[in-house]
Protein backbone atom coordinates (compact mmCIF):
# COMPACT_ATOMS: atom_id res chain seq x y z
CA UNK A 1 0.00 0.00 0.00
CA UNK A 2 2.88 2.35 0.45
CA UNK A 3 3.24 2.29 -3.42
CA UNK A 4 -0.27 3.61 -3.80
CA UNK A 5 0.86 6.51 -1.65
CA UNK A 6 2.69 8.25 -4.09
CA UNK A 7 1.04 6.65 -7.52
CA UNK A 8 -1.92 8.88 -7.66
CA UNK A 9 -0.57 12.40 -6.72
CA UNK A 10 2.33 11.60 -9.41
CA UNK A 11 0.07 10.34 -12.00
CA UNK A 12 -1.99 13.54 -11.57
CA UNK A 13 0.95 16.05 -11.20
CA UNK A 14 2.08 14.00 -14.78
CA UNK A 15 -1.26 14.27 -16.14
CA UNK A 16 -1.14 18.00 -15.69
CA UNK A 17 2.06 18.38 -17.06
CA UNK A 18 1.14 16.36 -20.02
CA UNK A 19 -1.55 18.98 -21.10
CA UNK A 20 0.46 21.65 -20.09
CA UNK A 21 3.22 20.94 -22.18
CA UNK A 22 1.00 19.93 -25.31
CA UNK A 23 -1.09 22.98 -24.44
CA UNK A 24 2.25 24.88 -24.61
CA UNK A 25 4.02 23.26 -27.65
CA UNK A 26 0.54 24.23 -29.78
CA UNK A 27 0.38 27.70 -28.13
CA UNK A 28 4.44 28.07 -29.06
CA UNK A 29 3.50 26.67 -32.75
CA UNK A 30 0.32 29.00 -32.82
CA UNK A 31 3.14 31.59 -31.89
CA UNK A 32 5.14 31.08 -34.57
CA UNK A 33 2.48 32.18 -36.96
CA UNK A 34 2.28 35.21 -35.53
CA UNK A 35 5.99 36.64 -36.08
CA UNK A 36 5.40 35.15 -39.56
CA UNK A 37 2.66 36.63 -39.78
CA UNK A 38 3.90 39.94 -38.78
CA UNK A 39 6.66 39.33 -41.13
CA UNK A 40 4.72 38.84 -43.74
CA UNK A 41 2.90 42.33 -42.97
CA UNK A 42 6.04 44.09 -42.86
CA UNK A 43 7.54 42.49 -46.24
CA UNK A 44 3.79 43.58 -47.46
CA UNK A 45 4.36 47.24 -46.43
CA UNK A 46 8.14 47.14 -47.73
CA UNK A 47 6.49 46.03 -51.00
CA UNK A 48 4.24 48.45 -50.86
CA UNK A 49 6.58 51.77 -50.61
CA UNK A 50 8.63 49.98 -53.12
CA UNK A 51 5.72 49.88 -55.36
CA UNK A 52 4.83 53.55 -54.67
CA UNK A 53 8.81 54.40 -54.92
CA UNK A 54 8.63 52.79 -58.01
CA UNK A 55 5.96 54.12 -59.33
CA UNK A 56 7.31 57.93 -58.07
CA UNK A 57 10.40 56.60 -60.47
CA UNK A 58 8.32 56.14 -63.43
CA UNK A 59 6.67 59.23 -63.25
CA UNK A 60 9.82 60.80 -62.71
CA UNK A 61 11.36 58.94 -66.19
CA UNK A 62 8.35 59.70 -67.80
CA UNK A 63 8.74 63.63 -66.92
CA UNK A 64 12.56 63.49 -67.97
CA UNK A 65 11.47 61.58 -71.53
CA UNK A 66 8.49 64.80 -71.58
CA UNK A 67 11.55 67.40 -71.28
CA UNK A 68 13.68 65.65 -73.68
CA UNK A 69 11.54 65.20 -76.63
CA UNK A 70 10.75 69.48 -75.41
CA UNK A 71 14.37 69.51 -75.69
CA UNK A 72 14.90 67.39 -79.02
CA UNK A 73 12.14 69.34 -80.84
CA UNK A 74 13.20 72.76 -79.97
CA UNK A 75 16.87 71.22 -81.24
CA UNK A 76 15.34 70.46 -84.43
CA UNK A 77 13.36 73.38 -84.77
CA UNK A 78 16.39 74.99 -84.09
CA UNK A 79 18.43 72.90 -86.53
CA UNK A 80 15.35 73.94 -89.38
CA UNK A 81 16.04 77.19 -88.85
CA UNK A 82 19.93 76.75 -89.14
CA UNK A 83 18.98 75.13 -92.20
CA UNK A 84 16.56 77.54 -93.83
CA UNK A 85 19.27 80.14 -92.20
CA UNK A 86 22.06 78.28 -94.73
CA UNK A 87 19.32 78.28 -97.73
CA UNK A 88 18.89 81.99 -97.25
CA UNK A 89 22.92 82.22 -96.75
CA UNK A 90 23.57 80.38 -99.77
CA UNK A 91 21.08 82.41 -101.87
CA UNK A 92 22.70 85.38 -100.86
CA UNK A 93 25.72 84.57 -101.59
CA UNK A 94 24.45 83.97 -104.78
CA UNK A 95 23.16 87.27 -105.17
CA UNK A 96 26.00 88.75 -103.93
CA UNK A 97 27.88 87.08 -106.40
CA UNK A 98 30.58 86.01 -103.56
CA UNK A 99 30.72 82.44 -104.09
CA UNK A 100 31.18 80.17 -107.63
CA UNK A 101 27.99 78.99 -109.21
CA UNK A 102 26.79 76.53 -111.66
CA UNK A 103 24.69 75.87 -114.03
CA UNK A 104 22.58 75.86 -117.14
CA UNK A 105 23.02 79.05 -119.25
CA UNK A 106 24.54 80.73 -122.53
CA UNK A 107 27.73 82.00 -123.28
CA UNK A 108 27.85 84.98 -125.75
CA UNK A 109 30.90 85.91 -128.07
CA UNK A 110 30.90 89.99 -128.99
CA UNK A 111 33.86 91.18 -130.68
CA UNK A 112 34.51 94.40 -132.21
CA UNK A 113 33.19 95.15 -136.23
CA UNK A 114 36.40 94.88 -137.17
CA UNK A 115 35.26 93.54 -141.12
CA UNK A 116 32.43 95.95 -140.84
CA UNK A 117 35.32 98.80 -140.22
CA UNK A 118 37.80 97.92 -142.82
CA UNK A 119 34.52 97.75 -145.34
CA UNK A 120 33.65 101.27 -144.30
CA UNK A 121 36.46 102.76 -144.57
CA UNK A 122 37.22 101.21 -148.33
CA UNK A 123 33.51 102.45 -149.17
CA UNK A 124 33.85 105.95 -147.56
CA UNK A 125 37.21 106.47 -145.47
CA UNK A 126 36.24 110.53 -144.64
CA UNK A 127 33.29 109.65 -142.77
CA UNK A 128 34.01 106.64 -141.24
CA UNK A 129 35.00 106.59 -137.19
CA UNK A 130 36.58 103.44 -134.83
CA UNK A 131 34.28 103.92 -132.65
CA UNK A 132 31.22 103.09 -134.75
CA UNK A 133 32.49 99.99 -134.95
CA UNK A 134 33.71 99.07 -131.30
CA UNK A 135 31.53 97.44 -128.53
CA UNK A 136 31.26 100.21 -126.06
CA UNK A 137 30.50 100.05 -122.32
CA UNK A 138 26.58 100.84 -123.16
CA UNK A 139 26.29 97.98 -124.80
CA UNK A 140 27.51 95.43 -122.60
CA UNK A 141 25.37 97.56 -119.70
CA UNK A 142 22.30 97.24 -122.24
CA UNK A 143 22.77 93.11 -122.83
CA UNK A 144 23.81 92.54 -118.88
CA UNK A 145 19.73 94.28 -118.33
CA UNK A 146 18.64 92.33 -120.76
CA UNK A 147 20.00 89.00 -119.26
CA UNK A 148 18.93 90.35 -115.71
CA UNK A 149 15.16 90.89 -117.47
CA UNK A 150 15.29 87.35 -118.53
CA UNK A 151 16.25 86.34 -115.59
CA UNK A 152 19.71 85.60 -115.38
CA UNK A 153 20.93 84.62 -112.12
CA UNK A 154 24.63 84.98 -112.49
CA UNK A 155 26.26 86.90 -114.84
CA UNK A 156 30.49 87.38 -115.92
CA UNK A 157 32.07 89.25 -118.46
CA UNK A 158 35.25 88.15 -119.44
CA UNK A 159 35.32 86.42 -116.22
CA UNK A 160 34.67 89.25 -113.91
CA UNK A 161 31.37 88.62 -112.02
CA UNK A 162 28.92 91.30 -112.40
CA UNK A 163 27.28 91.93 -109.13
CA UNK A 164 25.12 94.77 -108.02
CA UNK A 165 27.85 96.87 -107.00
CA UNK A 166 29.33 96.72 -110.20
CA UNK A 167 30.18 99.30 -112.57
CA UNK A 168 31.07 98.97 -116.89
CA UNK A 169 32.03 102.07 -118.23
CA UNK A 170 34.27 103.42 -120.73
CA UNK A 171 38.11 103.34 -120.04
CA UNK A 172 39.32 104.66 -123.30
CA UNK A 173 40.37 101.79 -125.38
CA UNK A 174 38.96 99.55 -122.64
CA UNK A 175 35.92 98.57 -120.80
CA UNK A 176 35.79 98.64 -117.29
CA UNK A 177 33.79 96.31 -115.09
CA UNK A 178 34.61 95.97 -111.57
CA UNK A 179 37.28 98.57 -112.19
CA UNK A 180 39.36 95.83 -114.49
CA UNK A 181 40.06 96.96 -117.56
CA UNK A 182 38.21 94.32 -120.38
CA UNK A 183 39.30 94.31 -123.82
CA UNK A 184 37.63 92.42 -127.01
CA UNK A 185 36.54 89.72 -127.71
CA UNK A 186 34.01 89.78 -125.16
CA UNK A 187 32.55 86.72 -123.54
CA UNK A 188 29.40 87.08 -121.53
CA UNK A 189 28.78 83.94 -119.26
CA UNK A 190 24.96 83.97 -117.97
CA UNK A 191 23.18 81.59 -115.99
CA UNK A 192 19.41 81.39 -116.47
CA UNK A 193 17.07 79.35 -118.59
CA UNK A 194 19.02 79.12 -121.77
CA UNK A 195 15.97 79.47 -124.04
CA UNK A 196 14.61 82.46 -122.01
CA UNK A 197 17.91 84.05 -121.95
CA UNK A 198 18.65 83.49 -125.97
CA UNK A 199 14.85 84.35 -126.71
CA UNK A 200 15.55 87.37 -125.20
CA UNK A 201 18.56 88.56 -126.41
CA UNK A 202 17.66 87.88 -129.97
CA UNK A 203 14.28 89.89 -129.63
CA UNK A 204 14.34 92.67 -132.26
CA UNK A 205 15.38 96.12 -130.30
CA UNK A 206 17.48 94.48 -128.35
CA UNK A 207 21.23 95.12 -127.85
CA UNK A 208 22.53 92.22 -128.81
CA UNK A 209 20.03 91.85 -132.19
CA UNK A 210 20.89 95.28 -132.74
CA UNK A 211 24.91 94.43 -132.85
CA UNK A 212 24.29 91.70 -134.77
CA UNK A 213 22.19 93.22 -137.00
CA UNK A 214 24.93 95.87 -137.13
CA UNK A 215 27.73 93.21 -138.40
CA UNK A 216 29.46 92.65 -134.66
CA UNK A 217 30.32 88.94 -134.88
CA UNK A 218 28.16 87.75 -131.41
CA UNK A 219 27.31 84.48 -131.38
CA UNK A 220 24.90 82.86 -128.16
CA UNK A 221 26.09 79.31 -126.92
CA UNK A 222 23.69 77.24 -124.97
CA UNK A 223 25.28 75.43 -122.22
CA UNK A 224 23.57 72.93 -119.68
CA UNK A 225 26.46 73.69 -116.92
CA UNK A 226 28.64 76.16 -117.04
CA UNK A 227 30.50 77.64 -114.05
CA UNK A 228 30.78 81.73 -113.24
CA UNK A 229 33.63 82.48 -110.82
CA UNK A 230 33.31 84.25 -107.70
CA UNK A 231 33.13 88.37 -107.10
CA UNK A 232 36.63 88.92 -105.75
CA UNK A 233 35.79 92.36 -105.14
CA UNK A 234 34.75 93.53 -101.53
CA UNK A 235 32.12 94.97 -100.36
CA UNK A 236 32.01 98.24 -98.69
CA UNK A 237 29.07 100.23 -96.71
CA UNK A 238 29.94 103.25 -95.54
CA UNK A 239 26.73 104.53 -95.21
CA UNK A 240 24.15 102.43 -95.49
CA UNK A 241 23.18 100.41 -92.15
CA UNK A 242 20.34 97.96 -91.98
CA UNK A 243 17.56 99.13 -90.74
CA UNK A 244 16.33 97.89 -87.65
CA UNK A 245 12.79 96.41 -87.42
CA UNK A 246 10.85 97.61 -84.49
CA UNK B 1 4.85 2.03 -11.38
CA UNK B 2 3.04 2.38 -15.16
CA UNK B 3 0.59 4.08 -13.68
CA UNK B 4 1.84 7.45 -13.74
CA UNK B 5 3.39 6.91 -17.17
CA UNK B 6 0.08 6.45 -18.41
CA UNK B 7 -1.39 9.11 -16.79
CA UNK B 8 1.45 11.39 -18.40
CA UNK B 9 0.41 9.34 -22.18
CA UNK B 10 -3.27 10.73 -21.35
CA UNK B 11 -2.24 14.31 -19.95
CA UNK B 12 -0.53 14.25 -23.26
CA UNK B 13 -3.32 13.10 -25.87
CA UNK B 14 -6.52 15.01 -23.55
CA UNK B 15 -4.11 18.39 -24.09
CA UNK B 16 -3.91 17.66 -27.97
CA UNK B 17 -7.63 16.28 -28.42
CA UNK B 18 -8.77 19.43 -26.21
CA UNK B 19 -6.46 21.68 -28.29
CA UNK B 20 -7.02 24.84 -25.76
CA UNK B 21 -6.67 27.99 -27.72
CA UNK B 22 -3.85 30.20 -26.24
CA UNK B 23 -2.83 33.50 -27.15
CA UNK B 24 0.30 33.55 -28.16
CA UNK B 25 0.75 36.62 -25.68
CA UNK B 26 0.59 34.02 -23.13
CA UNK B 27 2.61 31.02 -24.90
CA UNK B 28 5.89 32.20 -22.93
CA UNK B 29 4.29 32.15 -19.88
CA UNK B 30 2.75 28.70 -20.06
CA UNK B 31 6.24 27.47 -21.17
CA UNK B 32 7.34 28.39 -18.06
CA UNK B 33 4.75 26.82 -15.94
CA UNK B 34 5.37 24.04 -18.27
CA UNK B 35 9.16 24.09 -16.93
CA UNK B 36 7.92 24.34 -13.37
CA UNK B 37 5.34 21.18 -13.98
CA UNK B 38 8.43 19.18 -15.22
CA UNK B 39 10.21 20.32 -12.15
CA UNK B 40 7.55 19.38 -9.56
CA UNK B 41 7.41 15.76 -11.97
CA UNK B 42 11.06 14.77 -11.72
CA UNK B 43 11.26 16.32 -8.09
CA UNK B 44 8.20 13.87 -7.46
CA UNK B 45 10.48 10.57 -9.02
CA UNK B 46 13.20 11.80 -7.28
CA UNK B 47 11.81 11.94 -3.46
CA UNK B 48 10.22 8.31 -4.18
CA UNK B 49 13.66 7.22 -4.94
CA UNK B 50 15.00 9.21 -1.61
CA UNK B 51 11.68 7.58 0.40
CA UNK B 52 10.95 11.31 1.10
CA UNK B 53 8.30 11.20 -0.79
CA UNK B 54 4.69 13.51 0.59
CA UNK B 55 1.92 14.00 -1.35
CA UNK B 56 1.36 17.57 0.11
CA UNK B 57 4.43 18.84 -0.87
CA UNK B 58 4.30 17.62 -4.33
CA UNK B 59 1.26 18.81 -5.78
CA UNK B 60 1.18 22.44 -3.58
CA UNK B 61 4.56 22.50 -4.90
CA UNK B 62 3.71 21.73 -8.39
CA UNK B 63 0.88 24.37 -8.83
CA UNK B 64 2.88 27.05 -6.76
CA UNK B 65 5.80 26.54 -8.59
CA UNK B 66 3.97 26.39 -12.21
CA UNK B 67 1.76 29.90 -11.40
CA UNK B 68 4.94 31.39 -9.58
CA UNK B 69 6.84 30.96 -12.60
CA UNK B 70 4.38 32.43 -14.58
CA UNK B 71 3.85 35.57 -12.34
CA UNK B 72 7.11 35.99 -12.32
CA UNK B 73 7.32 35.94 -15.95
CA UNK B 74 4.80 38.17 -16.75
CA UNK B 75 5.78 40.53 -13.67
CA UNK B 76 9.11 40.44 -15.69
CA UNK B 77 7.63 41.95 -19.27
CA UNK B 78 5.88 44.50 -17.17
CA UNK B 79 9.30 45.62 -15.91
CA UNK B 80 11.08 45.39 -18.58
CA UNK B 81 13.73 42.49 -17.31
CA UNK B 82 13.62 39.40 -18.59
CA UNK B 83 13.02 37.70 -15.33
CA UNK B 84 11.72 34.33 -16.87
CA UNK B 85 15.31 33.67 -17.77
CA UNK B 86 15.45 33.19 -13.57
CA UNK B 87 12.78 30.76 -13.65
CA UNK B 88 14.45 28.98 -17.09
CA UNK B 89 17.67 28.71 -14.86
CA UNK B 90 16.17 27.64 -11.54
CA UNK B 91 13.93 25.00 -12.79
CA UNK B 92 16.66 24.19 -15.62
CA UNK B 93 19.12 23.54 -12.86
CA UNK B 94 16.68 21.25 -10.70
CA UNK B 95 15.58 19.72 -13.62
CA UNK B 96 19.17 18.52 -14.25
CA UNK B 97 20.12 17.70 -10.75
CA UNK B 98 17.15 15.80 -10.53
CA UNK B 99 17.28 13.52 -13.27
CA UNK B 100 21.15 13.12 -11.80
CA UNK B 101 19.92 11.94 -8.71
CA UNK B 102 17.15 9.71 -10.32
CA UNK B 103 19.73 8.10 -12.65
CA UNK B 104 22.07 7.37 -10.13
CA UNK B 105 19.52 6.05 -7.56
CA UNK B 106 18.42 3.68 -10.52
CA UNK B 107 21.99 2.34 -10.89
CA UNK B 108 22.37 2.10 -7.40
CA UNK B 109 19.16 0.21 -7.61
CA UNK B 110 20.11 -1.94 -10.23
CA UNK B 111 23.27 -2.56 -9.20
CA UNK B 112 22.09 -3.74 -5.90
CA UNK B 113 19.59 -6.12 -7.59
CA UNK B 114 22.19 -7.72 -9.31
CA UNK B 115 24.51 -8.47 -6.82
CA UNK B 116 21.27 -9.79 -4.52
CA UNK B 117 21.00 -12.18 -7.52
CA UNK B 118 24.08 -13.13 -7.46
CA UNK B 119 24.18 -13.90 -3.59
CA UNK B 120 21.05 -15.51 -4.41
CA UNK B 121 22.67 -17.44 -6.78
CA UNK B 122 25.92 -18.45 -4.89
CA UNK B 123 23.91 -19.69 -2.07
CA UNK B 124 21.87 -21.78 -4.47
CA UNK B 125 25.19 -23.34 -5.48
Amino acid sequence: MKMRNWQLPLTFVLFMTGILLVSAIEALQGQEDLPTKTQSENLIAKIETQEKELSELEKQIDANRKSLDKYQESISSGKKEEESLKYQLDRLKILSGISDVEGAGIIIHLDDNNKGYEAAKNKDPEHVTANDFLIHDKHLLYIVYELREAGAEAISINGQRVVSSSDIRCMGTTIGVNTIALSPPFVIRAIGDPDRLSESLERKKSQYYSLKMAGYPASIEKQSKLIIGAYKGSYQYSYAQPKEEQ
Amino acid sequence: MWVPIVGLLIGLFIGWALNIPIPGVYAKYLSIAVLAALDSSFGGVKSIFEEKFNAAILLTGFFSNALLAALLAYLGDQLGVDLYLAAVFAFGVRLFQNLAIIRRELLSGWAKKRRALKEKRDSDE
